[in-house]
């Protein structure tokens, strides 16, 4: 059965990168969303399996969007996609609940071998 | 920006990969300097270098600022001239921050260094996304006088076209530090770097 | 790569230098330029570390500098403006320089070793001691010019405009720590039948040998300059009018006894002075003072040439001109 996922980053190009990033054995079905208000929505009124989160984002960034799945008791995935890499930052957002915490970049080896490591892929 | 031909989609890919760049650029800094650093999206925008001068004379009217500038090319037709502007109290926080001591080097030699991290830090993160690589000439202070910012940049941005101003600001966990980066870009560069995005955009 | 054999001949061949170090600092190679300049053999120093082959580095300033390449992986530069030489090599200009060292502009790049993948700094070495010498040459003369701006061209002292400038900053100081200040406006007589007599080469003579005279009679603080063709002036900072009527009469005595030797011709001139001090009251500008002084300077012709008069307090027009 395919896997419902969110891709939620601004960029339209970051959104196709992650995507394209993906193994082809993965099997998903994919929405979208441009901020982190457009996530929430889609997260409170559907069952989504995984999220791919950007942080810097208008409306609500990443973290706002974390802050609102912990509180909540949303149950899904989260790993986070984000340009801002200091250490600093990824410790907040681990502490936070994500899953992980990948570069942008995004280097496609290090995102499969998350995929797998929690049965994802 | 739609005026000099960037579609929304041009647009974007080259905001992402700015904000990618700045994300590279803020790590290593903050590992250089042993702090924190508080990232803030960059706002890019394509004007008429023309316009360049009056938007900055305002901010830094009233205050002692410093122009320094560094040339910068590439493969692909890929080149141009990064300005970064700040206000000399800024400059003196982040020379505390290097390691400098009151004394211990010129003023400009200051300026220079400061600048040609920020600056070469950034583009080589833009030059990796870009699968470039960038060569830089050395950095030259053109200003640390008080007030006359804006009929400096307009010698400086006499011979370009276009200028990309990339808005950037940098928040240090202790200090505040802000300063101005703008990308000066002439116009075959533009388009070439319009066909860079093209060709990003199509591989996704 | 299908031109690898041209990198050793054209690094043998640069005009700049090229050294190569590892994040120790230990050097990996140097080419001939610095072989050359430094006198030295890449075989002798090769892991050597650089600061001790070349023992005057400024080795904070560039560890500081080489750590920033490393840790950022990105260039460092230096200009000879800020820092004249990194590395004390001679220069190939040793007549035409009165620099000793060679002016460097330096490049520092981040490398890679090809099969070790250990981080190198490739140091380039560019020669601006061109650019250092048209630099001093120029600063030179930019101080001959600003010099030739406040001179006059034929007897060297300030120029009219450069010492009315001079005279409303002195009032402006006088005024402000409420000191006393004099001028001198004095006159050559019959300067017209000088000319007359002994041509207008004659008449320059003349000018040129007492301006240099009374120049040599003045304090350092006093501001002489030339007002008008046969006109001078001088400013007398802290002086009141007694003392300035004392140097007046001194020089207009002096003048006097001075003969200048002019084509096997002596030739005797006298001057008319006219003395006026600030009086805050009423010289609210600058002309207001010279006016005074002129003044003064009339009566003295009037009088008969060849003495001092001062002005007096409430005198407020001309006396009937004479020359």
């Amino acid at each position: 059965m395919a896997l419902p996922v969110l891709i939620c980053d601004d960029s339209l190009l970051a959104r196709k990168q992650v995507r394209k990033s993906l193994p082809e054995s993965f099997d998903a079905e994919f929405q979208t969303a441009g901020n982190g208000l457009e996530a929430l929505a889609i997260l409170r009124s559907q069952e989504i399996g995984l999220v791919f989160l950007d942080l810097t984002m208008p409306e609500l960034d990443g973290i706002g969007v974390l802050e609102v799945i912990k509180a909540e008791g949303i149950d899904c995935f989260v790993i986070v996609i984000s340009a801002d890499i200091q250490p600093e930052m990824k410790k907040r957002v681990m502490e936070l609940g994500a899953l992980a915490f990948i570069h942008k970049p995004v280097n496609e080896e290090k995102l499969h071998s998350i995929l797998k490591q929690y049965g994802l892929i | 920006m739609s005026t000099l031909g960037f579609s929304e989609e041009q647009r974007d890919c080259l905001q992402e990969i700015i904000n990618v760049a700045m994300g590279l650029a803020s790590d290593k800094l903050a590992r250089f300097l042993n702090t924190f650093v508080h990232l803030q999206v960059p706002s890019i925008a394509l004007v008429g270098a023309s316009h360049i001068p009056a938007e900055f004379e305002n901010r830094y009217q009233d205050t002692e600022a410093a122009l320094v500038s560094q040339g910068f090319f590439g493969n692909e037709g890929v080149r141009g001239e990064a300005i970064v502007l700040y206000q000399m109290e800024n400059a003196h926080k982040i020379s505390a921050l290097l390691g400098y001591e009151v004394g211990d080097v010129s003023e400009i030699e200051m300026l220079t260094d400061i600048s040609s991290i920020l600056t070469t830090t950034f583009l080589n993160g833009l030059a990796d996304q870009i699968e470039n690589s960038l060569s830089y000439s050395a950095p030259r202070v053109l200003s640390s006088a008080k007030g006359d910012i804006s009929s400096l940049l307009k010698n400086t941005s006499f011979h370009w076209e276009h200028a990309l101003k990339v808005d950037i600001s940098y928040q240090l966990i202790d200090h505040s530090f802000n300063c101005d980066m703008i990308l000066l870009i002439p116009g075959e560069a533009v388009t070439n770097i319009q066909r860079i995005l093209d060709r990003i955009l199509e591989e996704y | 790569m299908p031109h690898a054999w041209l990198c050793s001949p054209i690094l043998s061949q640069l005009n700049s230098g090229v050294i190569v170090v590892d994040d120790e600092y230990q050097i990996h190679y140097l080419n001939s330029f610095i072989e050359r300049h430094a006198s030295l053999q890449l075989s002798e120093v090769q892991g050597k570390s650089l600061f001790s082959v070349f023992a005057d580095l400024p080795e904070a300033w560039l560890k500081r500098k080489l750590m920033s390449v490393l840790d950022l992986n990105t260039p460092a530069f230096s200009s000879w403006e800020q820092r004249q030489y990194i590395f004390k090599l001679p220069h190939l200009r040793p007549i035409t320089s009165s620099s000793q060292y060679m002016a460097q502009n330096c490049s520092m790049l981040p490398l890679t070793a090809e099969h070790t993948e250990q981080p190198l700094i490739c140091i380039l070495i560019e020669d601006a001691t061109d650019a250092f010498v048209y630099q001093q040459h120029l600063s030179k003369t930019l101080i001959e010019l600003e010099r030739a701006n406040r001179q006059d061209g034929l007897t060297k002292v300030l120029n009219r405009r450069y010492w009315e400038e001079q005279l409303k900053q002195e009032i402006h100081r006088a005024q402000r720590y409420q000191h006393s200040l004099s001028m001198i406006l004095f006159d050559l007589d019959k300067f017209k039948d000088l000319n007359d007599k002994y041509g207008h080469l004659g008449g320059d003579f003349v000018l040129i040998q007492l301006a240099s005279f009374i120049g040599s009679l003045l304090r350092d603080s006093d501001l002489f300059g030339r007002y008008g063709g046969e006109e001078f002036g001088i400013i007398l900072p802290d002086t009141a009018l007694e003392g300035a009527v004392e140097v007046a009469e001194r020089i207009c005595q002096a003048v006097a006894e001075y003969p200048m030797l002019f084509n096997q011709q002596t030739i005797r001139a006298s001057i008319s002075m006219g003395v006026a001090e600030l009086l805050p009251k009423q010289h609210l500008l600058h002309d207001d003072l010279i006016r005074c002084a002129d003044m003064a300077l009339y009566n003295a012709k009037r009088a008969g040439r060849n003495r001092v008069c001062s002005y007096l307090a409430g005198e407020t027009e001309y006396q009937k001109k004479v020359n």
